[in-house]
């Protein structure tokens, strides 16, 4: 949720987060987060970003085609490694799948609708991970992935303040999203996040970003980690 | 599960683990780039690896044109009977598994329409392949690195196998410097099947190959002889005799000459 709301903010758009317990059912793509606007509704960071150009608003125009390449090259390279392996741990595994994903994930339902969704939702996830060759991977090999697309980000920021020098993109927003979210929410083990600590300009990157569009905008900003990270899970 | 290294004793699968075996054994074509350059190179293959592939594989293992009349058969041509029943079948399915998995889903609720989406995505990603490359012989400059590697390993399948169903072809022929890049890296590295020999003729190439660098062999000898017996005679004049040499083949120490693709 957190890249959409930072790139709508980076695009200078006011936003209202609301949380549904039917929000999968709610998106015309069946995956959320998605915006309510008029009486059109969109979902996904690539239809969305389409649709605030079309209106007018686009971070990425200032860019020349062969950096729009890279943007685009490094934003599939966030979904590709970051958001697999964020969906292998919460799905794929087991420890991790008892103690956190199945009691949030059927929270807002009666038992047994709970059980029955979550395990659906598990099934599909891991029938995923089979088609695209992750299901043999070990823990430690996924957060190796995880390390080498981090150790990529960190080269590619280097000492600049976003990714493509003074100007936030979409690619910025995409990986603050992604990357606050993981040191930020509480799992059973902290090694997803030391991962990300080990780089210290992403932390500063993510702290930047926080600092610059979302404090003193939200009026709880000093709400605790624990509600922002209960406020993301009913959406995931 | 392919493709497979055999390194004397050892048996590696898998490209990423391929690729660190080689690594340690200090063959590395990213030994020059920069750290940005490297994480550039991740970048790419995963945007290959979500925005091509989905096309690729459906060209080769779902069009139903294409896969009955040139993939099955070529496959099966190479698997054991009778496992050359089965396997292709199942290749197939998995592949369309994987493309409705990753790729299907609401708002896309046919075949038809995932089928346009993905490669309306392919299209995109071959044109941003293409702006990157620009007027450089590589993507990093005038070495090739793994990059390179990664990208003519999706390109050249799509450029050079004859499908009935080419829509991904076409599009690829409208970007002149990838067509240029794929065509550099065949003659350069894989220059025997550059003369047309199909895959399952690569053997006969090679011992064809052998068999004409003797015969030229024996026969420059055989010149070299008669022009040392005319330089003794005084009657006639000295004449210049060039020896022939074979362009290919055994002149070059280079060990990818045997490469097939």
């Amino acid at each position: 949720t957190l890249c959409f709301q930072a790139f709508l903010q980076m695009c200078n758009l006011p936003v209202r987060v609301v949380c549904r317990a039917n929000a999968e059912y709610m998106s015309p793509s069946g995956k959320f987060p998605f915006i309510h606007v008029g009486n059109q509704v969109v979902s996904e960071l690539g239809p969305i970003v389409q649709f605030v150009k079309a209106k007018g608003h686009s971070l990425s125009d200032g860019l020349d085609e062969v950096q729009k390449a890279e943007m685009k090259a490094y934003m599939e390279l966030v979904n590709n490694m970051l958001l697999t392996a964020e969906l292998y741990l919460q799905w794929c595994d087991d420890v991790t799948v008892e103690e956190i994903t199945h009691p949030r994930y059927g929270s807002p339902y009666p038992w047994p609708l709970n059980r029955i969704l979550s395990y659906q939702k598990q099934w599909e996830v891991r029938r995923k991970m089979k088609a695209i060759g992750w299901a043999g991977k070990t823990l430690d090999q996924v957060l190796e992935d995880v390390d080498q697309c981090c150790q990529a980000l960190s080269q590619r920021l280097g000492t600049q303040p976003y990714f493509f020098n003074k100007q936030p993109t979409e690619l910025d927003a995409l990986v603050f999203g992604h990357l606050f979210t993981i040191l930020t929410t509480q799992l059973t083990t902290d090694e997803l996040s030391e991962k990300v600590k080990n780089y210290s300009n992403l932390t500063a990157f993510c702290r930047r970003i926080e600092q610059q569009y979302f404090e003193g905008h939200d009026k709880d900003s000093s709400t605790t980690v624990a509600a922002r990270s209960a406020k993301r899970s009913l959406l995931r | 599960d392919v493709p497979v290294l055999i390194s004397e004793d050892t048996v590696i699968s898998q490209p990423a683990k391929i690729l660190n075996f080689l690594r340690k054994q200090k063959y590395n074509a990213d030994y020059e780039l920069s750290a940005k350059q490297g994480a550039d190179t991740l970048a790419y293959i995963a945007l290959l690896e979500e925005k091509l592939l989905p096309a690729l594989l459906h060209t080769f293992w779902v069009e139903a044109e294409n896969y009955c009349s040139v993939t099955k058969p070529w496959f099966a041509s190479r698997i054991a009977f009778p496992l050359s029943l089965y396997l292709p079948g199942r290749m197939s399915r998995e592949a369309l598994n994987r493309i409705l998995l990753t790729r299907g889903g609401p708002p896309l609720y046919s075949l038809i329409e995932v089928e346009a989406q993905i490669y309306r995505d392919a299209k995109e990603c071959l044109n941003l392949l293409s702006k990157r490359l620009g007027t450089s012989q590589f993507f990093f400059g005038d070495t090739p690195t793994t990059l390179d590697a990664f990208v003519f390993g999706f390109l050249a399948p799509i450029y050079k196998v004859c499908f009935p169903r080419v829509q991904l072809q076409e599009h690829l022929k409208q970007l002149p410097n990838l067509c240029r890049f794929c065509d550099d890296i065949l003659t350069c590295y894989f220059r025997l099947t550059v003369l047309g020999h199909s895959p399952a003729g690569q053997d006969t190439a090679d011992a064809n190959l052998q068999k004409l660098t003797q015969l030229v062999n024996k026969e420059s000898n055989l010149i070299e002889k008669m022009d040392d017996n005319l330089r003794k005679s005084p009657q006639h004049p000295p004449r210049k005799l060039t020896t022939l040499k074979l362009a290919a083949g055994g002149e070059e120490s280079s060990p990818l000459n045997r490469l097939s693709p």
